[in-house]
């Protein structure tokens, strides 16, 4: 992959983010580079969508510092963020089911003859341009005008990181992407993470529970416990094993099988 | 393992054929519903003495049933595309029908009498007590400043509606319904308080004697007056604004009268003769009952050699050709003419002279023309048919009633479409009053009542989901035309109740709404 010495896309240096009295991040560091899937491990509660509603711009953190390419930058809102190229993938992914993955693809950002919100939109362009980049990170759409809802999970999925890629996203951060598919979109899901990730110059920060997919695609792992970073490192570093103790917040997760019995 | 491989998830869906997809168009179902009413509104319109097999020979369908059925159906299409848009961006509007009550009687009361702002302040000379300040007065207000002084009162009350609901997240459903009866009861007090002479205490719930403003027109040698006064000026009056005509302008009046008088001199012949032939029918009957077979034949024999002297067309006079020359001049207030007056005249006058359609029973040139509302409510049908599937904003209102709050993550301003569909929505009900006051020259408190719940039951026949970010222009269209054809369809069904349009429009009504949220789910994949 990419070597530790090349710049990373976006760093944080001792992240502090309080809510009143409650410490919901106590210090953390980490670096994300292009090219690699950063995955961010940790149980719930940890800390993790505190610090990408940092990264994204929804929260202001309290103390640190968050660099994006070498420079220091400060996030008041999420369209700071989405200017300097951080591109959010939520969880209910932000489409709309009743309209066509072009309409979707596009919303709020048209194409459009004209100036104003009542300018024309150029839908054959459009059109062209959703089904290629939806191609470049391996889903083909016969129908641009096909309802949103007609399409699989993993389908959708595609269609939101494909539009934050072509909006200018050079960091992806994908929020728990494979939760609630099935088995089989599940892989899809990965195939386009995959993809994403061979473009080689977009940095992937992937949310996950699952310690499996994380070791399917993942190049570096962070570990988040109550707020503070436990373990960090590449996938040649750390062992499995490692990584399940990691992931249950540094404890010993003993024989499951054994303690069921 | 192969075959299983190679099975995909898009073959479990049976695929469409050719009638099947057809069928399955989310359109079909309210166009069918359409064409039916359009076929029942055809064949039982037919008079009872006809046996035809074409639904355009009935009542319905001739120049007047045309005139008749499209203006129900264009007013109330008017306010269902606001309704419609509305409900298309996830909110709706009960306050439409007050709307159109209070719209009517501002603009017709400052049509009457004018319109001031009056500022009360309290005065201390001679004891404390509120003075009036007079700080702007009108007293005659043309129909476009009374246009533009509705718009101020009304587009802003839709602008507070929808401030209220973004602000706040009430649901749209309560703020509109205190909209409602705020508009209503405000519409009744004004014109009770405003809505008099200064010799009287207090006033109507009505605004009658407003000039008929489309119809007035600019007489030579007489100054502005309504057509109809200047028909009946003395006619020494009128023969010398004859005698200032043109020569072929004569020659085309006198043209077109001779037509009109020779057609009304047919129909009175043929009304002579059925009145000479209907009781020697009459008596046929009796007699064939009685089998008297002499009284038969010469019954029959009567009736064979029935005549009469055809009625001799009147000829036509000076006078007669003033008051036609009067009828074709154009009005000078154009405003008015606009929303209140007709269109496709010429056509109207075509289908009569020459082509002896557009004809009455007593000879007569039956309608005048489409009224005026009819072609607003064309225009306001395409500009939104652009606006929603054509440009931006049309997608900002479809995601905004599809998924709020994926909408605001995209940045679509949300707040912004909402509040600019109450707007839409007061702007239509006031399109509404304006061609109803221009129309008719009054307006009444109870104005549009109820016509708030048409507006939203039109949409959602024409497959408006309630939930919002679905339907089309075209199918609150069809929607408008369904709710205006049964109406007047069911009116013509002999041996029935009116009313039972309503009864029939309620099935309708559930109906669609499970069509279209069937719809619905199989879009959204619940299906």
């Amino acid at each position: 992959m990419v070597d530790a010495s090349s710049q990373p896309l976006i760093e944080t240096q001792n992240l502090v983010k309080k809510f009143g009295s409650f410490t919901a991040l106590n210090g953390v560091s980490l670096k994300v580079f292009p090219g690699e899937v950063h995955a961010l491990l940790g149980d719930n509660g940890a800390g993790k969508s505190t610090l990408i509603k940092a990264l994204s711009g929804v929260h202001q953190p309290t103390s640190g510092k968050i660099f994006v390419e070498g420079k220091e930058t400060r996030f008041n809102s999420p369209r700071d963020a989405s200017g300097v190229g951080i591109g959010t993938v939520y969880q209910d992914l932000a489409l709309n089911s009743l309209t066509s993955v072009t309409r979707n693809f596009f919303l709020g950002r048209e194409m459009k003859f004209g100036k104003g919100p009542f300018g024309i939109l150029k839908m054959k362009e459009m059109h062209e341009i959703a089904i290629n980049e939806m191609a470049k990170i391996g889903i083909k759409i016969e129908d641009p005008e096909q309802p949103v809802g007609t399409m699989s999970g993993g389908q959708r999925q595609t269609l939101a990181i494909a539009r934050a890629i072509y909006f200018g996203a050079k960091v992806l951060i994908l929020d728990e992407p494979t939760s609630a598919l099935g088995q089989l979109q599940q892989m899809e899901v990965l195939k386009t993470i995959k993809k994403v990730q061979q473009l080689g110059h977009i940095a992937i920060i992937l949310i996950t529970h699952n310690e499996i997919h994380a070791r399917l695609i993942a190049d570096r792992y962070t570990f988040i416990s109550l707020g503070e970073v436990i373990g960090s490192g590449t996938s040649k570093d750390l062992e499995s094993d490692d990584i399940r103790r990691l992931m249950a917040g540094g404890a010993k997760v003993g024989d499951l099988a054994k303690e069921l019995a | 393992m192969t075959s299983e491989l190679s099975r995909q998830e898009a073959d479990r869906h049976r695929p469409k054929g050719g009638l099947r997809s057809i069928i399955s168009r989310p359109e079909i179902g309210p166009i069918g519903v359409m064409l039916l009413l359009f076929g029942m509104l055809g064949y039982f319109s037919i008079p009872a003495a006809e046996t035809t097999w074409n639904p355009f020979a009935g009542e319905g369908f001739n120049a007047l049933g045309i005139r008749n059925n499209l203006r129900v159906i264009s007013q109330l299409g008017i306010i269902a595309l606001g309704a419609g848009l509305l409900i298309i961006a996830g909110e709706f509007d009960l306050s439409i029908g007050s709307m159109i009550g209070f719209a009517g009687a501002c603009m017709a009361m400052t049509l009457r009498w004018g319109f001031s702002i009056i500022l009360p302040y309290l005065s201390f000379e001679g004891g404390a007590h509120l003075e009036f300040y007079t700080l702007l007065h009108i007293p005659d207000v043309s129909p476009s400043l009374a246009i533009f002084i509705t718009l101020c009162f009304t587009l802003t009350f839709g602008w507070i509606q929808g401030f209220i609901i973004v602000r706040s997240g009430l649901p749209s459903f309560i703020v509109t319904l205190g909209g409602l009866f705020f508009l209503r009861g405000l519409t009744e007090v004004s014109l009770r308080s405003f809505n008099h002479r200064p010799d009287q205490s207090k006033g109507a719930t009505t605004v009658t004697e407003i000039p008929d403003l489309k119809n007035v027109i600019n007489l030579p040698g007489h100054g502005e007056m309504e057509r109809e006064a200047a028909k009946y000026l003395p006619e020494a009056d009128l023969i010398s604004i004859v005698k200032g005509l043109p020569a072929d302008t004569i020659t085309e009046i006198t043209e077109r009268l001779e037509y009109t008088f020779q057609r009304v001199a047919e129909a009175k012949t043929d009304l002579m003769v059925a009145k000479g032939v209907k009781p020697l029918e009459r008596a046929l009957e009796n007699a064939l009952e009685s089998n008297n077979e002499f009284m038969v034949k010469t019954i029959q024999d009567k009736i064979a050699n029935f005549k009469i002297d055809p009625v001799v067309p009147k000829s036509v006079t000076e006078v007669d050709i003033a008051r036609a020359y009067i009828d074709t001049i154009s009005t000078v207030q154009p405003i008015a003419d606009f929303f209140g007056g007709n269109i496709l005249e010429s056509l109207f006058d075509w289908l009569y002279f020459p082509i002896d359609w557009n004809t009455n029973n007593f000879g007569n040139q039956f309608a005048p023309g489409l009224y005026s509302c009819v072609m607003i409510w064309v225009i306001l049908s395409l500009v939104c048919y652009i606006v929603l599937s054509k440009t931006q904003v049309g997608n900002w209102i479809y995601s905004t009633g599809g998924n709020l709050s994926a909408a605001q993550a995209n940045g679509v301003p949300t707040n912004k479409v909402k509040i600019s569909l109450f707007v839409f929505s007061a702007f239509c009900a006031t399109l509404f009053a304006t061609c109803q006051v221009f129309e008719v020259n009054t307006s009444d408190a109870a104005k549009g009542n109820l016509k708030e719940l048409e507006a939203i039951a039109a949409a959602v026949i024409g497959g408006i989901v309630m939930t919002g970010g679905f339907g089309t222009v075209l199918g609150i269209i069809v929607g408008a035309f369904i709710f205006g054809l049964a109406k007047e369809a069911f009116f013509y069904i002999p041996g029935i109740d009116g009313s039972f349009y309503r009864v029939f429009l309620g099935f309708v009504i559930i109906a669609s709404a499970l069509l279209n949220e069937n719809i619905r789910k199989r879009i959204m994949g619940n299906i």
